[in-house]
């Protein structure tokens, strides 16, 4: 079944051709120059440059893959979860296409999309697993049961993991996006020079809480010159700080769960630090991480066509009327076929 | 030539069909009621009401502002990407041109408004040349007075923010100032009838590249504008 996957949901215009779990094309026209010189997102700007490159970015989905829009089975669109006017644009987009080629739409959270950018990237990944799923825009851990039938076992009570990055980045004059420019820094520092807290570390919860740490950074510094601040041992300490309790959860839920497996996706899964503590701690309790390939680390759409490869094949599907909802939670498959 | 034509920038959101110089449908719903939710439900609605299909269509018109910048942007890709998709031509056209077209029989100058927000409009000053609006001059962004501040002559107001402020223009400008009924908004059909000559003159848009008109920009885009301005030592244009 071919698959054409749109995802506006932040500050990517992706596009993607997926058959039967091949991908053969994931076109994303990226933002992040745009926003850097505001320091952060614009929610206005990323919605007119989603317009703007919309069209372009389906033509060379199309174009790159070799395929004609004719030959598409269906059309499947993040329009759950992200930034509402950056969603329309997608959803707009999606729902015309599948119109004109009168195919069906299905429509996708963005957090199952990114699911499904492990499952995409390793088709022997277990079942089921706990899945770690953190960006600049969510920080969340999800039982996984089977694709399309889901848990959400905790989330982030202020920042996503990302944001903190990012915002502790500009705290310290550093570039946008934070994640990469705080672990180039890092890389030059001492993650133990620096004591700060792990919040909610030793709780028993899946949530997650950065705003806390943020403001431990800060304190730390207030008062001090910058020239005397060791910045790389603060990036160093901060992303071991984030990444000790990114693990330490996800280890927890997994031991709890008995899962034999542990997915880690999102825009944070490329940090190289937190891939490596991953690594190192879940053969150690005899768990095996998986991470997705790099071109499905950040919002992508061929993670969105293949969670709707799951649901169409379930006898999902979304109406002409489908709507964009910013907030919106995770929901399993509603009546699997097979089960009712 | 069957033409469809959208418009989603203002508050009541359009659909038309035409064949020819005949209107087969025009339907509009509240843009409350969600432009997403209803856009292609409607579109639906009114091919069917005209007993065709998207295949059948000539080419497709639509509204690209200035208006609510979310809801223009629902009308515009849809029509884009309908327009790649099939392989029909697409023709943009300005919510305030069209407000004009529906007095093109005035002999004064025209000056179409549309709400902006914070008691700011957008117009735009039109006259009518063999039967078509021609705008003169620049778009307008900003306060009604400031726009009566630039009318020399007798001019017609178009557009539902023109009848609410009527007091404030009619106090401004006098017995000059005359104003169009506030329910002549174009309906879809009426973008897609302005579309015709367009098409028979091959002005078409490239359907890749159209953008809505929006005659503004995000208040971090203007502050930011300015800050850079500020460090260069001049002052941002328009600020």
């Amino acid at each position: 079944m071919l698959i054409l996957g749109i995802e506006t949901s932040c500050d990517e215009t992706a596009a993607a051709l997926v058959d039967d779990g091949n991908v053969l094309s994931n076109v994303i026209a990226s933002q992040i120059d745009l926003h850097a010189r505001f320091g952060g997102i614009v929610p206005e700007v990323a919605s007119r440059k989603h317009v703007e490159a919309i069209g372009y970015v389906i033509r060379e989905t199309f174009d790159s893959a070799g395929e004609r829009p004719a030959a598409v089975d269906a059309v499947a669109v993040t329009c759950r979860y992200g930034l509402i006017g950056s969603l329309i644009v997608g959803v707009s987009a999606a729902k015309a296409m599948a119109y004109a080629l009168k195919v069906p739409l299905i429509g996708i959270h963005h957090i199952e999309g990114h699911i499904f950018a492990n499952i995409l990237s390793h088709p022997g990944l277990p079942l089921p697993h706990v899945c770690l799923t953190v960006s600049g825009g969510h920080t969340m851990l999800i039982h996984v049961e089977e694709p399309g039938r889901y848990q959400v076992l905790g989330g982030t009570l202020d920042d996503a993991a990302g944001e903190a990055f990012d915002k502790i980045a500009k705290f310290l004059g550093l570039s946008f996006p934070g994640g990469p420019a705080i672990e180039r820094l890092a890389l030059a520092g001492d993650g133990a020079a620096i004591s700060l807290p792990r919040p909610l570390g030793r709780s028993r919860t899946a949530d997650f809480s950065f705003s806390g740490l943020k403001t431990a950074v800060v304190n730390m510094c207030q008062g001090r010159d910058r020239g005397s601040l060791p910045l790389a041992d603060i990036a160093a300490g901060f992303q071991e700080a984030v990444v000790d309790v990114l693990v330490s959860k996800t280890l927890q839920a997994a031991r709890r769960l008995g899962v034999t497996a542990v997915s880690v996706t999102g825009g944070v899964s490329i940090n190289a630090r937190l891939r490596e503590v991953f690594s190192e701690a879940c053969p150690r309790h005899g768990l095996q991480v998986f991470f997705p390939r790099p071109d499905l680390c950040t919002d992508n759409a061929a993670m969105v066509a293949a969670a709707g490869a799951v649901r169409l094949r379930q006898g999902e599907e979304s109406g002409l009327d489908l709507n964009a909802v910013p907030n919106a939670p995770l929901e399993s498959i509603k009546c699997p076929a097979k089960r009712c | 030539m069957r033409v469809l034509g959208i418009d989603t920038a203002s508050r009541t959101n359009t659909i038309g069909l035409i064949d020819a110089d005949r209107v087969v449908a025009d339907f509009a719903w509240d843009a409350r009621d969600s432009s997403l939710q209803q856009i292609i439900v409607n579109i639906d609605l009114v091919l069917k009401r005209g007993g065709l299909s998207l295949e059948d269509l000539d080419g497709l018109a639509v509204g690209i502002g200035p208006g609510s910048w979310t809801g223009v942007r629902v009308g515009v890709t849809v029509a884009k990407t309908l327009a790649c998709t099939l392989g029909k031509p697409l023709c943009g056209i300005s919510s305030l041109e069209a407000l004009a077209h529906q007095s093109k029989t005035a002999s004064a100058l025209l000056c179409p408004l549309v709400d902006a927000g914070r008691e700011t409009v957008y117009a735009a000053f039109y006259r009518v040349r063999e039967g078509a609006p021609i705008r003169e001059g620049e778009y307008y962004v900003g306060s009604i007075a400031g726009l009566t501040d630039r009318v020399r002559e007798p001019v017609l107001f178009l557009g539902r923010p023109a009848y609410l402020h009527r007091a404030v223009i009619t106090s401004a400008l006098g017995p000059p100032a005359r104003f169009g009924s506030p329910s002549d908004a174009p309906g879809g059909a009426a973008f897609a009838l302005m579309s015709l000559p367009r098409f028979a003159a091959g002005q078409v848009d490239d359907p890749l590249s159209l953008v809505p008109l929006y005659l503004g920009e995000s208040l971090a885009q203007a502050l930011l504008r300015r800050r850079e301005a500020e460090a260069r030592g001049g002052r941002a244009p328009g600020s």
